[in-house]
């Protein structure tokens, strides 16, 4: 099967002052096309730094980082990347912020409002099309990064925390949907969280990362058919097991 | 409003009683300066120009100095907040420069230009800096989780300055814009101190100052300040239409 991201041995150093901070070491995994990938690690393991690494804005210190078969490069590729952190531009609305990735990536720009106006309804946001966004809930923010990264077709998804933020129902919402694109549209997908019953409720994989500098430390195979039932045996004992990686993690810190 | 007309009514007092009891036979009293106002509004001075004459010639001055101020201000404010090394070249000379009063540039100015455009370079003094630095400072606080997620949608760099730094630094620029234009129109007078032509608000009240009619004068000094203030406002307003995407601060 093809490879949507391979990396091999990756490690990553950051030098801060005089001395340097190891984040990742001798990382390897790999995802397959249209495979749903979840990340789970303790906090500042470096999670988000990988995310950066696999989306080409930043180089690994050593190792070799694959996506579909090139080194990333959004220039030539499609990625949607939604941060952890508030990513909107704020002089423009909820329908602007949509439109900019189709601005960027070329699409006629007769186009722009419809599919914009499209994955707007998607994330359940229309109505708001003209609120900026300093206007809208946190929750709302992240669901129009959302929209603005899906609205672009992209082959690989990043996604970096993106329901922390939201309210339990919220939340429960966007991962049906996230769940629909993806089986929809077949895409990859790279979802990083710190929920292990997100990541149960959502991946075909998870990965647990060790703490820093983190590498792969458990791989499981969730083998449950879609849609997934929160309450039921087999969800619950996979949810344990994953729980149990983390936290012999989270000791450490 | 109440506040501000005692506050207005106050200082006419206080003027007139300083006029009344000042020693000095030259200092005016508000009626007279009214007296001349109206004069210099609808006779005009002594070689005829008159007050709208005067500050319709200064306003042209003052904003091509502005436009090439702007044109010079903002892109070279664009790249050294872009390239920090260029920046720590040019700030040795960029520094002391802006310390140099317009007044102290006039001799340079009449060795080195001619005609209107020694005007601009006076008046360019005094927009180019203001305008610099907002911009700097503006391209400087661009979030680089905006940069990073343009990055990741394919953006390169000229799409980055035109869609990300550009449009988050304006609102520092037009600050600079407002109060370079302001320096800008204060440096009228020192602009109008050179050159053979009778008009402009600066010359008027040269003209009458070496006339010692100080009732001209303050004519001149309180055309000089609304003027200013309406050009302050106009910019005000246009900031707020351009940026009701900012979180709005009510007092
Ligand atoms: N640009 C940088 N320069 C120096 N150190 C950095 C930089 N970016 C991240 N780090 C360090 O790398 C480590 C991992 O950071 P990262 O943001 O990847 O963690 P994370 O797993 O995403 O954490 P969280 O779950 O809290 O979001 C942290 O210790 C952080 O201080
Ligand atoms: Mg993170």
């Amino acid at each position: 099967m093809k490879k949507a991201i391979l990396l091999e041995s990756v490690s990553k150093k950051y030098e801060v002052g005089s001395s340097s901070l190891e984040v990742i070491k001798d990382l390897t995994f790999d995802v397959n096309e249209n495979e749903f990938v979840c990340i789970v690690g303790p906090s500042g393991c470096g999670k988000t730094t990988l995310l950066r690494i696999v989306s080409g804005l930043e180089p690994p210190s050593s190792g070799r980082v694959l996506v579909f078969d090139t080194p990333p490069d959004p220039r030539r590729q499609k990625f949607g990347v939604i941060f952890q952190e508030d990513s909107l531009l704020p002089w423009r609305t909820v329908l602007g912020n949509v439109k900019f990735g189709l601005e960027l990536q070329g699409y006629k720009e007769t186009e722009h409002e419809k599919i914009a106006r499209t994955y707007i309804e998607l994330v359940g946001l229309q109505g708001f099309e003209n609120y900026y966004p300093h206007q809208i809930s946190g929750g709302m923010k992240k669901r129009v990064a959302i929209a603005r990264a899906l609205a672009i077709n992209p082959d690989l998804i990043l996604m970096d925390e993106p329901f922390a933020d939201l309210d339990a129902q919220t939340r429960s919402l966007m991962q049906r949907e996230l769940l629909n694109v993806w089986s929809k549209l077949n895409k990859t997908v790279l979802f990083i969280t710190h929920n292990v019953e997100e990541a149960v409720f959502l991946a075909q994989r998870v990965f647990v990362l060790t703490k820093r500098p983190s590498k792969v430390k458990q791989i499981i195979n969730i083998d449950l058919p879609y849609p997934r039932a929160r309450l039921s045996p087999p969800f619950i004992s996979y949810r344990e097991r994953i729980l149990t990686a983390f936290h012999e993690e989270l000791e450490g810190i | 409003m109440l506040y501000a007309l005692s506050s207005v009514i106050i200082f006419f007092i206080f003027w007139e009683l300083i006029a009344l009891y000042s020693p000095s036979p030259y200092l005016p009293d508000p009626y007279s300066v009214l007296r001349a106002f109206i004069t210099i509004l609808t006779v005009g001075d002594v070689d005829g120009y008159t007050l709208t004459w005067h500050a319709v010639v200064s306003l042209e001055r003052v904003l091509l100095g502005f436009a090439v101020g702007t044109a010079t201000g903002i892109p070279i404010g664009m790249l050294l907040g872009i390239k920090p090394t260029l920046k720590g070249a040019v700030t040795p000379i960029i520094e002391p420069l802006r310390f140099i009063p317009p007044i102290a540039w006039i001799p340079l100015s009449i060795v080195l230009l001619i005609g209107l455009w020694r005007y601009i370079f006076l008046i360019w003094i005094g927009v180019f800096f203001p305008v610099l630095l907002d911009t700097i400072a503006g391209v400087k606080r661009t979030s680089i989780t905006l940069i990073q997620m343009a990055r990741t949608f394919g953006a390169d760099n000229k799409k980055i300055i035109t869609k990300i730094v550009f449009p988050s630094s304006l609102p520092e620029i037009m600050n600079g814009l407002r109060v370079g234009l302001g320096v800008g129109w204060m440096c009228i007078v020192a602009a109008e101190m050179i050159g053979g032509e009778p008009v402009g608000l600066g010359r008027l009240i040269l003209k009458y100052a070496n006339l010692l009619q100080i009732d001209v004068v303050i004519v001149g000094m309180i055309t000089i300040g609304l003027i200013g203030l309406a050009l302050n406002y106009l910019i005000l307003l246009l900031e707020k239409r351009m940026f009701r995407w900012r979180v709005e601060i009510r007092a």
